[in-house]
């Protein structure tokens, strides 16, 4: 759950009274926590590199909970959102939960309900993180492969024979499995059926035969 | 033969003598054993007696000591009869002093003996009383034994069918709370000094439960009395003008009837003191007679009691006997839906004669009043019907912003139960840090404070009842105003520019009435923004001065303006260019502020937009 680093969370709520109550009861649970009046103060703030959450009032004035949600997911950030309403109405839970929220709830909040969808919260991020970081890596291996390597990982993870690449590419066999060593080097890959998985990971565009 | 006859003698002297001598010691002995024999079974039966008596004592403590206030009577009577039968008396009664000198009486008596009513004027035997006021037993077992001074006493004792007579007074803490008093009817007894040493004692247990009914009579009285005062002091905490008057008719009704009184009056002095005009007054007087003959439209006339007929008005004559009412004419008060009322002349102190010509002149008269009270009654109507729209208009507009209102709300709520919550996983985990609790209570309480606020205002609105008429200052009634409708506007991303002219002069009017104006203003202003595409969305609310007296509140939009075709319309009731109105706020707030003597007027603005504006006259009470 809370590992050496105690995760972060973030409270956007325009009720002064109300934020800070929200971060009481989270620190009780061992987070660290940051509040913010408004979305935009919110938008203004680099975005950690450690696992977090984000508690988030749906009505505010200025940029309401589900623009901001909107605003997110158009940056390609994805967070981890537990939303926080009045009076939930049906079209705006809707609209959360397909935006990918954790959870939608209504106030007043229930301290037990509130913790364990952070807690989900956190550990949804987590894990999109590490998954995040191994893409990283693996791209990073990738780009370490000279132009033919990577013409050779391409088409080997598609099950073609060593023959068949080197009639496709054009250079010899020989020439092939010198590359494909290489690409296994590189990549770290210990066989074949590895190799397929890493590329699959790495998001590497696979030709269709 | 004489010799032999005095030989005989001689011989037989002794014999005869000691013959005879024993004969008379046995006889003397027989006699004296007899003698003993009867003082004993005399003993006997006196300890019997005695052993009886004190048994009746013991049960009569026993029954009479813890008896309920609601069964001290029963128990009394009850006790009388187990004393009358011992002694054989015919009539036991139980007299207790009352505080308006009369008594009242508990009384058993054997079958065929008339028991005596309960309460009978203490005046009956003045002797008697005076002697046991004293503390003194009075007790005659002829009617002669009576002395001259107790005429009247031995009067009411042969009236009575008394013969023999013992009375003991009661008395406990030093008074004399009653008498206790065994007749004998059938024929006359003698009442033994040690017969009535007993009896002494037992009246001790009969003074006792009645030191007790007295304490715990007078215990209930003060209780009902506190509990009079407390229902007087609740209903007149929460009443409007309008129901004071007839709460305080109520309230004098029950007051007569808690001190027995006949008739009781509230009068309020003149501005100068010199006069006092009776306000409300509470007559108990129940004239069923009369008053079916009034609602059947009859007139009616009595130049005295007796002309009243004796059986069907009994009641009536006993309560004009009662008021000192001699004579009196009642003319009905008619009106066009029944009888509004009734007019009624009286004399006091003589009886009078009332001609057909003064009443056909009163009846005149009442036709006058009749109108008055015909007039009142419809404007009473009116008024509260005016009132009740009034409500209506406040409700519904507040109704629009119930989302609005229960977000307020909801918020100091959310953030209480969080921080309570907070406190108790803290408290949970062992760590107590002091000054956090404090910091987390101090926010409980100011959250809690202010959730209060939101309901205190919101009652205020929804209050119903008549107009309170107070000084208000018009800066203080919009900015409460505008902190309702803040957060409302907040969500809709208007704005809300307050322009308020510094040092006000006052006004005297209803705070919520106006408020309601104000409010119905800025939701109408908040409404027409909603479909403006462009621009700043913003609500200008001004006070000013307007001449030197009067003050002006606007209330300016940056909406469309007015449709001028509506512009001739829109304070008309029921006109509507809302689709989901009623058409009935501004009509409200044209027809409050013109009862505050103030006029309210719309235009469009030149560079769009709408401006709402009312005036109201600068004063205090009675301007």
């Amino acid at each position: 759950m809370i590992g050496p680093v105690a995760p972060l969370v973030f409270v956007v709520d325009d009720d002064p009274s109300v934020r800070k109550s929200l971060a009481r009861l989270i620190a009780t649970d061992g987070y660290k926590v940051e509040t913010f009046a408004s979305a935009r103060e919110f938008l203004a703030r680099p975005l950690p590199e450690g696992p977090c959450c984000l508690v988030l009032d749906v009505r505010m004035p200025g940029l309401t909970g589900l623009a901001l949600q909107e605003a997110l997911a158009a940056s390609r950030n994805r967070l981890s959102i537990v939303f926080i309403t009045g009076h939930g109405d049906v079209a705006s839970t809707v609209k959360a939960m397909k935006g990918g929220a954790i959870d939608f709830l209504t106030k007043p909040v229930n301290a037990r309900v509130l913790l364990s969808a952070i807690e989900r919260g956190v550990s949804t991020d987590r894990q999109s993180r590490q998954k995040q970081a191994k893409i990283a890596e693996l791209q990073d291996r990738i780009k370490t492969l000279t132009a033919r390597e990577a013409e050779v990982f391409a088409l080997v993870v598609t099950g073609m024979l060593n023959k068949q690449i080197a009639s496709d590419l054009g250079i010899s066999e020989k020439m092939v499995k010198v590359h494909r060593g290489r690409v296994m080097q590189k990549m770290r890959a210990g066989s074949l059926a590895e190799l397929v998985r890493l590329a699959d990971q790495g998001g590497v565009m696979v030709a269709k035969p | 033969m004489s010799d032999q006859n005095v030989s005989l003698w001689a011989v037989y002297r002794w014999h005869v003598i000691v013959g005879g001598g024993l004969i008379l010691t046995q006889a003397c002995l027989i006699g004296a054993l007899l003698l003993q024999r009867t003082s004993r079974r005399r003993a006997e039966q006196s300890l019997a007696e005695h052993l009886r008596f004190e048994r009746l004592l013991s049960e009569l403590s026993a029954r009479l000591v813890p008896v309920s206030l609601d069964a001290v009577d029963v128990e009394i009577e009850r006790g009388l009869r187990r004393v009358a039968e011992f002694l054989g008396a015919d009539r036991a009664s139980l007299l207790e002093y009352l505080p308006d000198r009369n008594v009242a009486r508990v009384c058993w008596a054997v079958e065929g003996v008339a028991r005596q009513s309960s309460i009978v004027g203490a005046d009956r035997f003045p002797w008697t009383a005076e002697q046991l006021e004293r503390g003194q037993v009075v007790l005659f077992s002829r009617l002669e034994e009576l002395p001259r001074e107790a005429a009247i006493d031995r009067q009411h004792h042969q009236d009575a069918g008394t013969r023999s007579c013992l009375s003991l007074p009661l008395s406990a803490g030093g008074s004399t709370l009653g008498v206790l008093s065994f007749d004998s009817i059938h024929h006359e007894r003698d009442w033994p000094v040690e017969l009535v040493q007993r009896l002494q004692l037992l009246s001790e247990v009969f003074a006792g439960a009645l030191e007790r009914k007295r304490v715990e009579l007078l215990i209930a009285e003060r209780l009902r009395f506190e509990t009079l005062l407390s229902e007087q002091t609740a209903t007149f905490s929460s009443l409007s003008p309008t129901e004071i008057d007839r709460a305080i008719e109520r309230a004098l009704r029950r007051i007569v009837d808690f001190f027995r009184a006949d008739w009781s009056s509230l009068a309020e002095f003149s501005h100068d003191s010199r006069m006092a005009r009776v306000t409300h007054s509470w007559v108990a007087a129940e004239i069923p007679w009369v008053v079916a003959r009034l609602q059947r439209g009859e007139v009616v006339r009595f130049s005295k009691i007796d002309e009243l007929p004796e059986t069907d008005a009994a009641v009536d004559r006993r309560t004009y006997l009662r008021l000192g009412i001699k004579s009196q004419v009642a003319v009905p008060l008619k009106g066009a839906g029944g009888l509004l009322g009734v007019f009624t002349f009286s004399t006091l102190g003589t009886e009078r004669s009332w001609p057909d010509e003064l009443v056909q002149r009163l009846q005149l008269l009442g036709e006058v009043f009749a109108n008055i009270l015909s007039h009142r009654q419809s404007e009473m109507e009116a008024q509260r019907l005016r009132q009740s729209l009034t409500h209506i208009g406040r409700v519904s507009t507040i109704g629009e912003l119930m989302a609005s209102l229960a977000h307020e709300l909801t918020q100091p709520l959310t953030a209480i139960l969080h921080n309570a919550q907070a406190a108790q996983r803290t408290l949970g985990a062992g760590a107590v840090n002091l000054e956090e609790m404090r910091e987390i209570l101090a926010d409980i309480v100011e959250d809690d404070r202010r959730a209060g606020e939101v309901i205190h205002r919101l009652r205020d609105l929804l209050r119903k009842g008549d107009p309170e008429f107070a000084t208000l200052d018009v800066n203080d009634m919009v900015t409460g105003m505008i902190r309702i409708v803040s957060s409302e506007a907040a969500l809709r991303n208007m704005s809300v520019h307050l322009e308020l002219a510094p040092e006000l002069p006052t006004v005297w009017g209803d705070r919520v009435q106006l408020q309601q104006v104000i409010l119905n203003l800025v939701l109408n202003g908040l409404d027409a923004m909603r479909e403006q595409g462009t621009g700043a969305r913003v609500l200008v609310i001004q006070t000013a001065t307007d001449s030197s007296a009067t003050i002006r509140i606007t209330v300016r939009d940056s909406g469309p303006g007015i449709d001028p075709a509506d512009l001739d319309h829109i304070f008309q009731t029921f006109y509507t260019t809302k689709p989901d109105g009623l058409g009935m706020g501004l009509a409200i707030s044209r027809s409050i502020v013109e009862a505050h003597g103030g006029q309210m007027e719309a235009r469009n603005d030149p560079d769009g937009g709408a401006t709402f504006s009312f005036t109201l006259p600068v004063g205090g009470p009675g301007q």
